[in-house]
């Protein structure tokens, strides 16, 4: 495995005017992966990103690229490429000129850049666009534009500084369809920033949840769903129901004033824990068989399914499902033990 | 003097008739619109335009296109090639052919334009090449010292343009500042002032902001995401510079570039002040046209030739920067 890895980001901080934005953060991408970094605004996720692609220093640790440290390095000598958030398209050039800008800079032939960049003209499915100055472009062509012109240089890892924050939601699905399918054909190293945990869970093969300029979890998209390391990555990444609750012992939870069995261990007896059960593993039963009661509070519909509120006494479930009981009426809400998943509770840091 | 400003009659009821059609045009907005509008309130700003720019203009080409008397006469314009033509007129009238021997071309205005549009031209070319880096330098949002040097750049214009250029006297004089320093040190004076270097001195020091705050705000505007895009795809500094930087900061430049061309074209006083007559610029020459030789005919052909010269390179210059993205004049 050692010897895939891409990118190493070693112990890496990053203060701006004494603020913190980055502490620790280590971090590896391997070879033709797609890694994305996520978290709110202000987690540090973009500065990471430009200290990969060289417009920020780190001010204490290092950047390893195929083993070699690059920190210093400036941008033009790094083998990385940027789609930058707002495009930054040349509004001098035309698309043309706009994509073979890198080509011409390295010195290529003529011919070379004339064939390149008709296929990636091609490949962002622009073709015969190449006269169009930039700014008559739509949103979403831009978009391309700025990939074309990043990927026509052929680097070894494309940086995407949230690139489709600025398009409309179905185009924004098309896109990350497109990015994948990119990726894969192009076996090129992704490493993407976004603050859509739904974009991350699509696309990614590696998700990185960052916080506060701290990574808080690292895992595929699959398991930092089901196995959120913490009640605000649980948070984040989908809809989630969060209680306080205590293990009594292995495999048995207390919450929302009921024991529950689980599947978890090795949290010690009597121990404060997080648990985090998803809305669509509660399951709406007959009041006197449910683990808990309630009442119904709201209902919403939501196209694919309802989503209700349920008021169990103490504590307030949300519940996704596709039968519908009505506002006022009593229900009982079970949970099956693998999809009650036990964190520690946070330390909150800071 | 006041011969000049005896007008023929028609010229006053030329003059009444502006003053009542600006009057008709406000009645008219007004009554149409029943009340006030938006568009009165460029009423005072129109009439002043009318009164001391139109109005002007008009009296300048007048004066330019007739004689003393008033008659109607192209002589002013041959005065602008022919210098001497005034004179040879005399010979000939009075010598008849055998004065032909004795008429010479004077070329002193031509000379004169020639000699100010070349020190214009100098003046633009040092104030874009002190300038221009100057304004990298300000607009560089990485550099802390931008903001500062922004005001240092304006607190010089904070003073009357004439008490800036005396300031260069007392230190350029035969007895100035630098000359008594290098007297105290031992070497022998040098004269600085009274030549063309003294006067583009002059010059770039009293324009260089205006080549400065166009390039400035232009590339302040700029997106700094676009030179990182370029670094990123393998620009070095310099690449970065002239393949993205420059071409897209060309609207700041034109308009510096005007900005700086047009008022050193019409130069005056800095060529008296620290040319002491040895130089004389076009600017001096109108102003010797109109207040010493009095000569007001003369003057406003002169007057309408560097209209008309500035005009066209205004339009040259328009062409390189059509949506006006220097904010300038051009």
């Amino acid at each position: 495995m050692e010897e895939a890895r891409l990118i190493s980001l070693e112990n890496v901080h990053k203060q701006f005017d004494g603020v913190t934005v980055l502490s620790d953060i280590n971090l590896y991408i391997r070879k033709k992966e797609f890694v994305t970094l996520l978290g709110p605004s202000g987690c540090g996720k973009t500065t990471t990103l430009r200290i990969i692609g060289g417009f920020e220093t780190a001010d204490s640790g290092r950047v390893l690229f195929d083993g070699q440290d690059i920190s210093g390095l400036p941008p033009y000598k790094r083998r990385v490429n940027t789609v930058f958030q707002k495009y930054a398209l040349f509004p001098h050039l035309n698309v043309r000129d706009n994509i073979a800008f890198g080509l011409k800079i390295k010195k290529t032939p003529k011919d070379e850049i004339a064939r390149k960049v008709d296929k990636m003209l091609d490949l962002v499915n622009l073709q015969g666009y190449g006269k169009r100055s930039v700014d008559s472009l739509s949103g979403g062509q831009q978009q391309r534009i700025a990939i074309a012109r990043a990927l026509v240089n052929e680097p070894e890892v494309l940086l995407l500084d949230e690139p489709l924050g600025a398009l409309d939601l179905k185009l924004r699905k098309e896109m990350q369809l497109e990015l994948k399918a990119m990726q894969q054909r192009l076996g090129i190293t992704f490493l993407y920033v976004t603050h859509d945990q739904e974009e991350a869970l699509t696309m990614s093969d590696t998700i990185v949840v960052m916080r506060g300029g701290r990574i808080l979890q690292i895992g595929t998209p699959k398991s930092i769903y089901d196995e959120p390391k913490n009640a605000f990555v649980a948070d984040f990444i989908g809809e989630s129901n969060i209680f306080k609750g205590t293990m009594i012992r292995d495999e048995l939870v207390r919450f929302c004033g009921a024991e529950f069995p689980c599947v978890d261990e090795g949290f010690g007896e009597d121990a404060p824990v997080d648990v985090v059960v998803r809305p669509e593993d509660v399951l709406l039963v007959g009041e006197d068989v449910g683990q808990v009661t309630g009442v119904v509070k709201s209902v919403l519909f939501k196209g694919v399914h309802y989503e209700m509120m349920i008021d169990a006494g103490h504590s307030i479930w949300k519940v996704h499902a596709t039968t519908m009981q009505p506002e006022g009426s009593r229900v009982g809400l079970s949970v099956v033990p693998f999809n009650i998943h036990i964190m520690r509770p946070m330390q909150e840091e800071q | 003097m006041i011969r000049n400003l005896t007008l023929p009659w028609w010229a006053w009821i030329l003059m009444g008739l502006c003053l009542c059609g600006f009057v008709a045009l406000v009645v008219i907005t007004v009554r149409r619109n029943r009340g006030m509008k938006r568009s009165l309130f460029a009423a005072p700003y129109t009439l002043w335009m009318i009164l001391f720019t139109v109005l002007p203009v008009l009296l300048i080409a007048y004066y330019a296109f007739t004689d003393a008397n008033g008659a109607f006469t192209l002589d002013n314009f041959r005065n602008f090639w022919d210098s001497n033509y005034e004179s040879n007129k005399v010979i000939l009238e009075v010598m008849g052919e055998d004065g032909a021997a004795y008429v010479t071309r004077g070329t002193v205005n031509v000379d004169t334009l020639v000699y100010s549009l070349w020190m214009a031209f100098q003046c633009t070319l040092i104030c874009l090449i002190l300038g221009y880096p100057a304004a990298l330098f300000m607009a560089d949002r990485h550099m802390k010292l931008g903001s500062t040097l922004v005001v240092l750049f304006i607190i010089p214009m904070w003073m009357n343009f004439l008490l800036r250029t005396i300031a260069w006297m007392s230190l350029l004089e035969d007895s100035g500042l630098i000359n008594s320093f290098l007297k105290a040190l031992g070497f022998n004076g040098v004269q600085l002032m009274y030549n063309s270097g003294a006067v583009l001195l002059g010059m770039v020091y009293n324009f260089l902001p205006f080549m400065v705050f166009p390039i400035y705000t232009v590339l302040n505007k700029m997106d700094y995401r676009l030179s990182e895009a370029a670094a990123d795809l393998g620009c070095n500094g310099w690449q970065t510079l002239y393949k993205v930087t420059m071409p897209l900061s060309v609207p700041g430049v034109i308009s510096g570039i005007t900005m700086v061309f047009m008022p050193s074209v019409t130069t005056f006083f800095i060529p008296r002040v620290l040319g002491g007559g040895n130089t004389m610029m076009f600017g001096d020459l109108i102003e010797s046209k109109f207040l010493t030789e009095g000569n007001w005919n003369v003057g406003s052909a002169l007057s309408l030739i560097m209209m008309v010269l500035i005009l066209i390179s205004l339009s040259i210059l328009r062409k390189a920067d059509p949506n006006g993205e220097g904010g300038g004049i051009a």
